[in-house]
C-alpha cells in the first residue's frame, strides 16, 4: 500500500488533507461526477421553466410578481457565503481547525438567512397573493425550479452543520477533511445554480 | 493500494503554495460588480431589450466561470476529469434548453 | 497501521443484506434482474396469447394496457439493467486489477434502491391496478384525468427510486474505472468491456437526471395538482416527450453498449485473436455515446416539430450507423482468420452480429423522417426495437453470462444444454419478431389489444405467438442449466476457457474476497494473454504480499432504501380517503412520507457520524490466490 488509510490520524496533516488518501481522492472525484449529473438535473428544470415562463393563465406574470430588492439581497447573501466557504477551505489547508469551524459556521448562518428570505418570498406569494403551485403552468415551473434549489440549500445547511459538529469532536483529519472539501464544492455549485436562477427567472422575468 | 491516476495532484508533492485570501477577495468583488451590472441594467429599464438579455447572460456566465474556475479550483492542474464531466453535464443541460427554446411551441 | 479491527461477519441472509463485496452484489443484481426478467417475460407471453388470434378476449383492453406498460417498463428498467449491472459488478474490478470498487457502500445502496423501486412498481398489480399509459407514459394519457387509478403513480415513484439506484451505480463505476486501475493499465490498455462500462456509466450520469425531473413533474401534476402538462392552465404535453426522450434515447445506448463490450471480449477470446481495431472500437463507442444524446427527437417526428428539426434529427440518427458499422466490421475481422471455437458464449455472440445488423438497418429506415410517418406506432417499430434490444442486448447478456459464469460461481454451464438454449431462443426470436416487420408495414398498429380477422394479420400473429413461446422454452432451458450446474462441485480452473486474455482469468474461479493477493502489473492490452505469450504462468505482481484492507459490511443501504420505499408509498396516497381517520391522518398529513424520509436521512447521518475503519485480512489468512494462476 502506498497511500495511508483513512483511519490513520497523523499530527502533521498534509497540505491538502482532502486528497491525502485514496478514499479522500475518490470522494472528491465522485462528487465532481455527481455535480455533472446535477447540472443536467437543473438544466432540465430550467428547460421546463423556459418552456412555461409565459404560460401564466389567469395569474400574474413574472414582471408583476417579483420584487427585485429581495432577489438582490438573497443574491448578495449567497455570494458572500460562497466567499466564506472559500475562506473555510483556506483555513483547512493551513490546518487551522478553529478558523475553519468559524468560517463554516458563518456559511451556515448566511445559508439560513438566504433560506428564510426565500421562505418569506414564497409565503408572500402563497398567502398574500393566493398564488400557489396550482395557479398556472408558470407557477408550477417557478415553484419547482426555485424550490429544488431551496431544498438543496436546506440540505447543505444541515450537512455543513453536522460536519462542524464532527470537526469539533473528531478534529481535522484525513477523514473529515474530504467531507468538508466536498461540502464546500456543493455549496459553490448551489451558488452557480442561483446565478442562473436570478438571471433567468428573476431578471429576465422583469425584462421580457 | 496503488493507482494509476489521471488527476493525481497535490497528493504526493505540493506544487503550489498556499494562496492568500487577496485573490479570492478580488474574485468576490468581481462577482459583486457583475451582479450589480445585471441588476442595474434591469432596474434602469428602457434600454434595448435584446441588448439587456445578452448582457444579463454574459454577466451570468462570467460569474459562473469565476465560481467554477477560482472557487471550485477547476482552473488548477489535475482537473481534467472534473472539467470533462462538468462540461458533459452542461452540454446535455444545453440540449434540453435548446429543445425548450426552439421545439416546444410552434 | 496493520492493526486488525474486530469486524462482525454475518452469515446467511444477513450476510447478503449487509454485503459490500462487489462479487456478492453482482449475484444480488443477477437474482433481482432474473426475477424481474421472469415477470416481464410472463407479461410478454400473456400479450402474445391475447394477440394469437383475432377478436380474442383472453384479457380485457384495460388489462392489456397494463400488461404492455409493465412489460416494457419492467424489461428495460428492472430486467436487463440489473443483469448489465450484475456483469459489471462481477467483472469490472477484476478486469482492471482492483480489489474493490471505489465506493463499496454506494454500490450496495445502488442495488437496494433499485430493488425497492422495482418492488414498489410491481406492487401496483395488487394495489389497485398497474400503470396503463405505456412505458413512455405520454401525457395527457398519463395525467390524473385519463389515468385515474394509482397505476401511473407507481410508475413515476417506483421508477424514481429505481433510477436513483442506477445513477448511484453509474457514478460508482465511473470513479472505479478512473482511479482504481492497476499500475500500467492506461486508458488505452483497458479491456473493451471496461471501456463500454465506462462510457455507459457516463451516459447514465447525464441521462438519468433528466428522467428524474420528468418523473418529478408528472408526480407533481398528478399528486400536487401542478400544471406542467395541463393545457388548460398553460401546460405543454410535448414537454414530457422531450424530457422523456432526452433521457430515453441515451437509455437505449446505455443498454446496448455493455452488450457491445461483452461481444468484443467473447469474440476475441474464442477466436484466439486480439480484438481487431481496438482504438477504433474505443472511438466508435465514444462517438455512439455522443451521438446518442443528439437524436432524441427522432422519436417525435410525427409530433410536428417542423421540417428543419426533423431533417436535423434524421441526419444525426443516420450518422450513428457509421460507428456501429465500424464495430460490426471489427468483430467480423476479429473472427476472420481466427481459431474459432463455438462455445455457447460464442454462439450467442455470433448470433448477435447478424441479428443486430437487421435491427440497425430498420433503425436507419426509421430515421428517415418522411418514411417514419408511415412506420410510426406500427408493429414495424415494435419489430425494430425488439431486434436491437432482444436480438442485441439479450443475446449479448446470454453470451456474457455463459462466458463469465465460471468466474462468478466456479462452475461451468453445460455446453450441451447451452446449444439447445441458443437454437430455441434465436429461432423463437426471429419467428416472433421478423413477421412483425410485415405486420407493421401492412398496417397493424402497436398497442392495440385486438384486431379484426381477414386483414392479413391472422397467420403472422399466430407465428409470432408460437415464436414467443419458443423463446420462453429457451429461457427455461437456461434456468435448468443454472440449476443443474449448482449440483456440480465448485471450483474450476482460473483460466477456465484456457484462452482468457484479460486480468479476471489470472485469478481463481470464483475469486477470493480480496480478488488479488498482489495487485498485478499490466504491461499491455490483454494483459494476461501477453504474460502467457511471454511464457509466464502468472502476472507479475506490482506490490509485496501484505495485509489487505477491506470495507465493513453494513445494513444502512438496505434501511435507506426501505425508507425511500415507505416515503414513496406514503406520497402516492396523499389525496386518498381511506374511510379511517388514523390512516387518513397518516397519509394526508404526510406523516408516512416523513417517517420514510426520516429513516433514510437518519441512516445517512449515522453513516456520516460513524467512520468505517474497515478491517484487514492478514498475510497468514491469504489463501493461495492473488495473481498466482
Amino acid at each position: 500500500m502506498t497511500t495511508p488509510h483513512a483511519q490513520q490520524v497523523s499530527d502533521t496533516l498534509p497540505h491538502e488533507p482532502e486528497k491525502a488518501t485514496l478514499e479522500g481522492r475518490n470522494k472528491v472525484l465522485g462528487f465532481w461526477l455527481f455535480l455533472g449529473g446535477e447540472a443536467v438535473l437543473f438544466g432540465t428544470l430550467f428547460a421546463t421553466f423556459l418552456t412555461l415562463r409565459d404560460q401564466v393563465a389567469d395569474g400574474p406574470s413574472a414582471a408583476e410578481l417579483f420584487s427585485l430588492p429581495i432577489t438582490a439581497a438573497a443574491t448578495f447573501i449567497l455570494l458572500v457565503s460562497s466567499l466564506t466557504s472559500v475562506f473555510a477551505i483556506q483555513a483547512m489547508h493551513r490546518g487551522n481547525r478553529k478558523s475553519l469551524a468559524t468560517w463554516l459556521g458563518v456559511t451556515v448562518v448566511l445559508g439560513l438567512a438566504f433560506l428564510l428570505l426565500e421562505i418569506y418570498e414564497f409565503y408572500e406569494y402563497i398567502v398574500h397573493d393566493d398564488y400557489g403551485m396550482t395557479t398556472s403552468a408558470f407557477s408550477s415551473a417557478f415553484y419547482t425550479l426555485v424550490g429544488f434549489h431551496g431544498a438543496h440549500v436546506l440540505f447543505g445547511i444541515l450537512w455543513i452543520s453536522i460536519l462542524i459538529g464532527q470537526l469539533m469532536r473528531k478534529g481535522l483529519t484525513v477523514v473529515t477533511a474530504p467531507k468538508i472539501y466536498v461540502s464546500a464544492m456543493y455549496w459553490h455549485f448551489i451558488d452557480v445554480v442561483w446565478v442562473f436562477i436570478f438571471t433567468v427567472v428573476y431578471l429576465l422575468g422583469k425584462v421580457v | 493500494m496503488s493507482t494509476h491516476d489521471l488527476n493525481e495532484d497535490g497528493a504526493v508533492k505540493h506544487r503550489h503554495r498556499q494562496e492568500g485570501p487577496q485573490k479570492h477577495v478580488i474574485a468576490f468583488i468581481f462577482s459583486i460588480i457583475l451582479t450589480l451590472i445585471a441588476f442595474a441594467a434591469v432596474a434602469a429599464g428602457g434600454v434595448n431589450t435584446a441588448f439587456t438579455v445578452i448582457l444579463l447572460l454574459v454577466m451570468a456566465i462570467l460569474q459562473v466561470l469565476v465560481q467554477l474556475g477560482y472557487w471550485m479550483h477547476m482552473k488548477d492542474k489535475g482537473h481534467m476529469i472534473p472539467i470533462l464531466f462538468m462540461a458533459g453535464g452542461f452540454f446535455v443541460a444545453g440540449l434540453a434548453i435548446i429543445a425548450a427554446l426552439y421545439w416546444m411551441w410552434w | 497501521m496493520a492493526h486488525a479491527h474486530s469486524v462482525k461477519r454475518y452469515k446467511g441472509l444477513m450476510d447478503w443484506i449487509t454485503t459490500v463485496d462487489h462479487k456478492k452484489i453482482a449475484v444480488l443484481y443477477l437474482l433481482a434482474g432474473g426475477f424481474f426478467f421472469g415477470i416481464g417475460g410472463i407479461e410478454a407471453l400473456l400479450i402474445r396469447v391475447q394477440l394469437a388470434k383475432p377478436m380474442n378476449d383472453f384479457v380485457t383492453a384495460q388489462q392489456f394496457n397494463e400488461l404492455i406498460t409493465m412489460h416494457g417498463t419492467t424489461m428495460i428498467f428492472l430486467g436487463v439493467m440489473p443483469v448489465i449491472f450484475a456483469l459489471m459488478n462481477a467483472v469490472i474490478p477484476l478486469q482492471i486489477g482492483a480489489r474493490d470498487v471505489a465506493f463499496p457502500f454506494l454500490n450496495s445502496l445502488g442495488f437496494w434502491t433499485f430493488l425497492f423501486g422495482g418492488l414498489l412498481l410491481n406492487l401496483s398489480w395488487v394495489m389497485g391496478g398497474a400503470p396503463d399509459a405505456g412505458w413512455t407514459s405520454y401525457t395527457p394519457l398519463s395525467s390524473s384525468q385519463f389515468s385515474a387509478t394509482h397505476g401511473v403513480d407507481f410508475y413515476t415513484i417506483g421508477l424514481q427510486i429505481a433510477g436513483l439506484g442506477t445513477l448511484i451505480g453509474g457514478i460508482n463505476f465511473l470513479a472505479t474505472i478512473i482511479t482504481m486501475r492497476a499500475p500500467g493499465m492506461s486508458f488505452m490498455r483497458m479491456p473493451m468491456f471496461t471501456w463500454t462500462t465506462f462510457v455507459t456509466s457516463a451516459m447514465i450520469l447525464f441521462a438519468f437526471p433528466a428522467i428524474t425531473v420528468g418523473l418529478v413533474l408528472l408526480t407533481f401534476d398528478r399528486i400536487l395538482g401542478a400544471n406542467f402538462f395541463n393545457v388548460e392552465l398553460g401546460g405543454n404535453p410535448v414537454l414530457w416527450q422531450h424530457i422523456f426522450w432526452i433521457f430515453g434515447h441515451p437509455e437505449v445506448y446505455i443498454l446496448i453498449l455493455p452488450a457491445f463490450g461483452v461481444i468484443s471480449e467473447v469474440v476475441s477470446t474464442f477466436s484466439r485473436k486480439r480484438l481487431f481495431g481496438y482504438s477504433s472500437m474505443v472511438f466508435a463507442t465514444i462517438l455512439i455515446a455522443f451521438l446518442g444524446f443528439m437524436v432524441w427527437a427522432h422519436h417525435m417526428f410525427t409530433t410536428g416539430m417542423g421540417p428543419i428539426a426533423n431533417a436535423l434529427f434524421s441526419i444525426a440518427t443516420m450518422l450513428i450507423a457509421v460507428p456501429t458499422g465500424i464495430k460490426i466490421f471489427n468483430w467480423l475481422f476479429t473472427m476472420w482468420g481466427g481459431q474459432i471455437t463455438f462455445t455457447t458464449a460464442n454462439l450467442f455472440a455470433s448470433g448477435f452480429i447478424p441479428t443486430f445488423v437487421m435491427g440497425g438497418v430498420t433503425g436507419v429506415m426509421l430515421a428517415s423522417a418522411p418514411a417514419d410517418y408511415q412506420y410510426h406506432d406500427t408493429y414495424f417499430v415494435v419489430a425494430h426495437f425488439h431486434y436491437v434490444i432482444v436480438g442485441g442486448l439479450v443475446l449479448g447478456l446470454f453470451a456474457g453470462l455463459h462466458y463469465w459464469w465460471p468466474k462468478m460461481f466456479g462452475r461451468v454451464l453445460s455446453e450441451r444444454l447451452g446449444k439447445w438454449e441458443f437454437w430455441t431462443f434465436i429461432i423463437g426470436f426471429h419467428m416472433t419478431f421478423f413477421v412483425q416487420h410485415f405486420l407493421g408495414l401492412i398496417g397493424m398498429q402497436r398497442r392495440v389489444f385486438t384486431y379484426l380477422p381477414n386483414q392479413g394479420f391472422d397467420l403472422m400473429n399466430l407465428i409470432s405467438t408460437i415464436g414467443a413461446f419458443l423463446m420462453g422454452v429457451g429461457t427455461l432451458i437456461f434456468l435448468a442449466n443454472i440449476i443443474l450446474s449448482f449440483r456440480e462441485k465448485k471450483g474450476v480452473a482460473g483460466d477456465v476457457w484456457e484462452d482468457g486474455r484479460t486480468l479476471e482469468w489470472a485469478i481463481p474461479s470464483p475469486p477470493p474476497e480480496y480478488n488479488f493477493k498482489q495487485i498485478p502489473l499490466v504491461r499491455g492490452i490483454d494483459a494476461f494473454w501477453k504474460e502467457k505469450m511471454a511464457g509466464h504462468q502468472e502476472m507479475t505482481p506490482a506490490e509485496p504480499v501484505g495485509p489487505i484492507h477491506m470495507p465493513s459490511p453494513t445494513i444502512l443501504p438496505f434501511l435507506m432504501s426501505v425508507g425511500l420505499f415507505i416515503a414513496g408509498l406514503g406520497f402516492m396516497f396523499t389525496n386518498d380517503d381511506f374511510g379511517n381517520s388514523l390512516l387518513n391522518f397518516m397519509f394526508n398529513k404526510y406523516i408516512v412520507v416523513a417517517i420514510g424520509l426520516g429513516m433514510t436521512f437518519l441512516c445517512m447521518l449515522l453513516r456520516s457520524l460513524y467512520d468505517d475503519h474497515g478491517w484487514h485480512i492478514e498475510e497468514e489468512e491469504l489463501k493461495d490466490g492473488g495473481v498466482q494462476a
